[in-house]
C-alpha cells in the first residue's frame, strides 16, 4: 500500500494521516467547501475538493469519493469514524474500484452495522442482549402500532437509529405521549446523519454502565480483544469522558466480556478494528448493546495503556498481515488513561453549539498528555459537522495520578474565540462521584440537571480585577502601537511619544 | 534614548472604564519604571507587561504574580472575553453596555416573548403558525446545527403573533424566529 485516501475530516483525518506518515504511505485528503483551510488538507500530500459543506453533498458522497480515490491512484481508503465509516455500500464501492477498504468486509458491516441484525448475531453467539424490538420500525408504521410495540417493550425506552452511533438519532422516552415526536426527531436526525432513517426500540436499563471491548481481527482468523473501556460519562447519550481500565470491571467480568466480544466477532467473520459495546447493570450482568464496525473516537486511551497503535494495525491488517500481538498484554493494562472530548459548545448555556473562528489555541502537553486535534488558531469550526474539536488524553501509572494529570492539562488548555467544554471538564474532574468512580450512563445528565444552569466558570474577584487590568492595558498598548505607526499630531505629541516608545519596546519583545 | 521617552511617558496617563462582573471599574494607567502603575478604582498595582502576540499579554503583578491575559473581542463593539490564566471573563471596555443573556431576564410577564436562534443553523421544522395558542414548554421551532436538532420551546403560554422563519431557512445567531404574545 503506497497511497491512502482518507474519507473524513477533522481530528480523525489528521490521526490517520499521522499513521500513514509513520508507515511511509502517502496520505490523500478530501474536503468540502468550508474545510478548505482545515488541518487535514494542509498535512496531506494531495487534497481534493468533493463538494459543498453539507455532509450529504460532500463527505457522504460515495460516488465522488471513489472517483477521487481512482483518479489519485490510491490503493487504500480509510473511512475514519462517522460519515461513511459504517456504510456497506461505500465499502463495496471501494472494493469494486479495485481499492482496499481499511475496515471490515461489506457483509460484516451490514451484519453488525444494522443494530437489529447485530442483536440477532449476538444472540446466536449466546451473548445476552438488552431487551428490545427484533426488527426495525418501517417508516410507514402508523403511530398507533408504534405505541403498541413500545408498550410491549415497556417504559422508559430508547428510540435508536438502526444505522446509529455517537448518540445521533437517539431519544429517551419516559412518557408514552412523547413517543410520536421522539420517533419523528430520531428518524429525521438519523436520516441526516447516516442517510438511513430507520429506528428501533430498546429497553432502558436502570443505572447501567457503558463498557466496551476493542477488538482487532486479521484476515487469517485471529481475533484479539483488548482491556475494556469505561464510557459511562455521557451527556444525552453522547460519550464525553472515557477511561481504561474500568473501576467497575473485575478480572472475572473482564474475562467474560472480552471472550463474549471475541465470540460475536468470530460469529460474523469480522476483520479489522471494531468495538463491542455492553451495558453492565448494578449486579455486574453484561448485555450486548451493539457493535461499531470501525475505529472508535476513544481509541487513543486503549493505545496509551497497551502501547498498540490501532490505526497502524488497521492498515497492516488491510495489507493482509497477521496479528502477532501477545494476547495477554492486551488484557493487562499498563497504568490508566482518561480522555475528555473537547467540544465547541457553550457549557454555560445548555451546551449549545458554539461554531466560529478559533482566535487563540494553547494546547497542553508535557508528561503523559496527548491531544488529538484537527483545530488550529485562525480556523473556523463549521456548523455543518460534529462539534468535537479535540480529544485530550491523560495517561499515568494509576487512576488518581491520571486524574491529577488531566486536571493539570485542562488548566493549561486555552481556546478563545469560541466557547468550549474545557471549563465543564475542569468542574467534572473535581466531582466526588467522578473521583470515586461512582457513576452510570445517566449520572452526568442527572447532576447537570441539579446544577440548573449555574455557570461552570465563576471568576474569582482576583480574576475579575486582572481582566479589567488586562483589557485596559491591551487597549492602551494597541492605541500606542497605532499612534506609533502614524505621525503624531502636534497637540498629542508629548503624550503619544511615550506610548510610542512603549510600542517600540513591545515590538522588540514580540520579535 | 529610551530613558528620555520613559521620563516623558511617566507623565502620560490613560484612562478606561471597564465593566466586569456587572460592575464598572475605573482603570488609570501610568508609566512606572519599566512597567506601569495600574489603578483600579483607586487601588494601584505595579504591572510589568510583555506582549506575547496580537491577542496575548503576559503580566507580572507587583513583581511576583504572573498572569496570562488573552483578549477575544466579541461581535458587539467593546465587548470581549478576557481569558485570565485560561478562565474566561466577560468584559466591556469604555463602559459600553455589556450585552449578555442575563440582561434579558428583566422582561415583565406581559411583554411579548421573542424567540431568537441561539446559534447559527438551519430551521428544520416550524411547528406553529400565526394565531396558534401554545403552552409553556411547547416546542415551536426545531433548529439544526452540527447534526443535532435543538427544539426551541415557548417559555410560557400565549398566542403566536409572528413567525419569521420557514422550514429549510438558514439563520444566524440571534435571528428572530417567533414572537409569542
Amino acid at each position: 500500500m503506497k497511497k491512502i485516501l482518507i474519507a473524513n475530516r477533522g481530528e480523525i483525518a489528521v490521526r490517520v494521516i499521522r499513521a500513514c506518515r509513520e508507515l511511509a504511505i502517502s496520505p490523500i485528503a478530501v474536503y468540502s467547501e468550508c474545510d478548505r483551510s482545515a488541518l487535514h488538507v494542509r498535512l496531506a500530500d494531495e487534497a481534493y475538493a468533493i463538494g459543498p459543506s453539507a455532509p450529504r453533498e460532500s463527505y457522504l458522497r460515495i460516488d465522488r469519493i471513489v472517483e477521487v480515490a481512482r483518479k489519485s491512484g490510491a490503493d487504500g481508503v480509510h473511512p475514519g469514524y462517522g460519515f461513511l465509516a459504517e456504510n456497506e455500500d461505500f465499502a463495496a464501492a471501494v472494493g469494486d474500484a479495485g481499492i482496499t477498504f481499511i475496515g471490515p468486509t461489506p457483509a460484516a458491516i451490514e451484519a453488525m452495522g444494522n443494530k437489529t441484525a447485530a442483536r440477532a448475531a449476538a444472540k446466536r453467539a449466546r451473548v445476552p442482549v438488552v431487551p428490545g424490538t427484533e426488527e426495525p420500525l418501517a417508516a410507514d408504521v402508523p403511530d398507533r402500532d408504534i405505541a403498541t410495540i413500545a408498550a410491549r417493550i415497556g417504559y422508559p425506552l430508547l428510540v435508536k437509529a438502526v444505522a446509529g452511533g455517537g448518540g445521533k438519532g437517539m431519544r429517551t422516552v419516559t412518557d408514552p405521549s412523547d413517543l410520536p415526536n421522539a420517533v419523528r426527531a430520531a428518524r429525521s436526525e438519523a436520516g441526516a446523519a447516516f442517510g438511513d432513517a430507520a429506528v428501533y426500540f430498546e429497553r432502558r436499563l436502570a443505572q447501567p454502565r457503558h463498557i466496551e471491548v476493542q477488538l482487532l481481527a486479521d484476515e487469517h482468523g485471529m481475533v484479539l480483544p483488548f482491556v475494556e473501556r469505561e464510557c459511562s460519562i455521557q451527556r444525552r447519550h453522547q460519550k464525553v469522558v472515557e477511561e481504561t481500565p474500568s473501576l467497575a470491571v473485575s478480572p472475572a467480568l473482564r474475562r467474560a466480556i472480552t471472550s463474549a466480544a471475541a465470540a460475536v466477532a468470530k460469529a460474523v467473520g469480522y476483520t479489522n478494528a471494531g468495538t463491542i459495546e455492553f451495558l453492565v447493570d448494578e449486579s455486574g450482568g453484561a448485555f450486548f448493546l451493539e457493535m461499531n464496525t470501525r475505529l472508535q473516537v476513544e481509541h487513543p486511551i486503549t493505545e496509551m495503556v497497551t502501547g498498540v497503535d490501532l490505526v497502524r494495525w488497521q492498515i497492516r491488517i488491510a495489507r493482509g498481515e497477521r496479528l502477532d500481538l501477545d494476547p495477554e498484554r492486551l488484557l493487562a493494562p499498563n497504568g490508566h488513561a482518561i480522555e475528555c472530548r473537547i467540544y465547541a459548545e457553550d457549557p454555560d448555556h445548555g451546551f449549545l453549539p458554539s461554531p466560529g473562528r478559533i482566535r487563540q489555541l494553547r494546547v497542553p502537553s508535557g508528561p503523559g498528555i496527548r491531544d488529538d486535534s484537527g483545530a488550529t488558531a485562525g480556523l473556523d469550526v463549521p456548523i455543518f459537522y460534529d462539534p468535537m474539536i479535540s480529544k485530550l488524553v491523560a495517561w499515568a501509572e494509576d487512576r488518581p495520578l491520571a486524574i491529577a494529570r488531566m486536571r493539570r492539562a485542562l488548566r493549561e488548555y486555552l481556546v478563545s474565540g469560541i466557547k468550549t467544554t474545557v471549563p465543564f471538564f475542569r468542574w467534572l474532574l473535581e466531582q466526588p462521584a467522578f473521583v470515586d468512580g461512582r457513576f452510570h450512563t445517566t449520572y452526568l445528565d442527572e447532576i447537570l440537571k441539579l446544577r440548573s444552569g449555574r455557570p461552570f466558570v465563576e471568576p474569582t474577584a482576583d480574576a475579575e480585577q486582572l481582566a479589567a487590568i488586562g483589557a485596559a492595558l491591551d487597549a492602551a498598548l494597541s492605541a500606542a502601537a497605532t499612534s506609533a505607526a502614524q505621525p503624531a499630531s502636534r497637540s498629542s505629541e508629548r503624550f503619544s511619544s511615550g506610548w510610542r516608545s512603549q510600542a517600540r519596546i513591545e515590538g522588540l519583545r514580540t520579535l | 534614548m529610551l530613558a528620555r521617552f520613559a521620563r516623558v511617558a511617566f507623565d502620560a496617563l490613560m484612562q478606561y472604564e471597564v465593566e466586569v462582573g456587572g460592575r464598572r471599574r475605573q482603570v488609570v494607567i501610568t508609566r512606572e519604571g519599566d512597567g506601569f502603575a495600574v489603578a483600579v478604582d483607586g487601588a494601584t498595582k505595579h504591572v510589568d507587561v510583555a506582549r506575547i502576540d496580537g491577542n496575548t499579554l503576559s503580566l507580572i503583578v507587583d513583581n511576583v504574580t504572573p498572569a496570562d491575559i488573552t483578549i477575544a473581542p466579541a461581535a458587539a463593539a467593546g465587548h470581549m472575553t478576557v481569558h485570565v490564566n485560561g478562565t474566561p471573563v466577560s468584559a466591556t471596555l469604555n463602559g459600553r453596555r455589556r450585552w449578555d443573556r442575563r440582561d434579558e431576564g428583566g422582561e415583565p410577564d406581559s411583554a411579548p416573548q421573542r424567540l431568537a436562534a441561539p446559534m447559527p443553523g438551519k430551521v428544520v421544522r416550524v411547528l406553529v403558525g400565526v394565531g396558534d395558542t401554545v403552552q409553556a414548554r411547547q416546542p415551536v421551532v426545531v433548529v439544526e446545527a452540527m447534526k443535532m436538532e435543538n427544539e426551541m420551546r415557548a417559555s410560557r403560554a400565549g398566542t403566536v403573533a409572528e413567525v419569521h422563519v420557514r422550514e429549510g431557512m438558514s439563520v444566524e445567531a440571534g435571528a428572530p424566529l417567533i414572537v409569542i404574545q
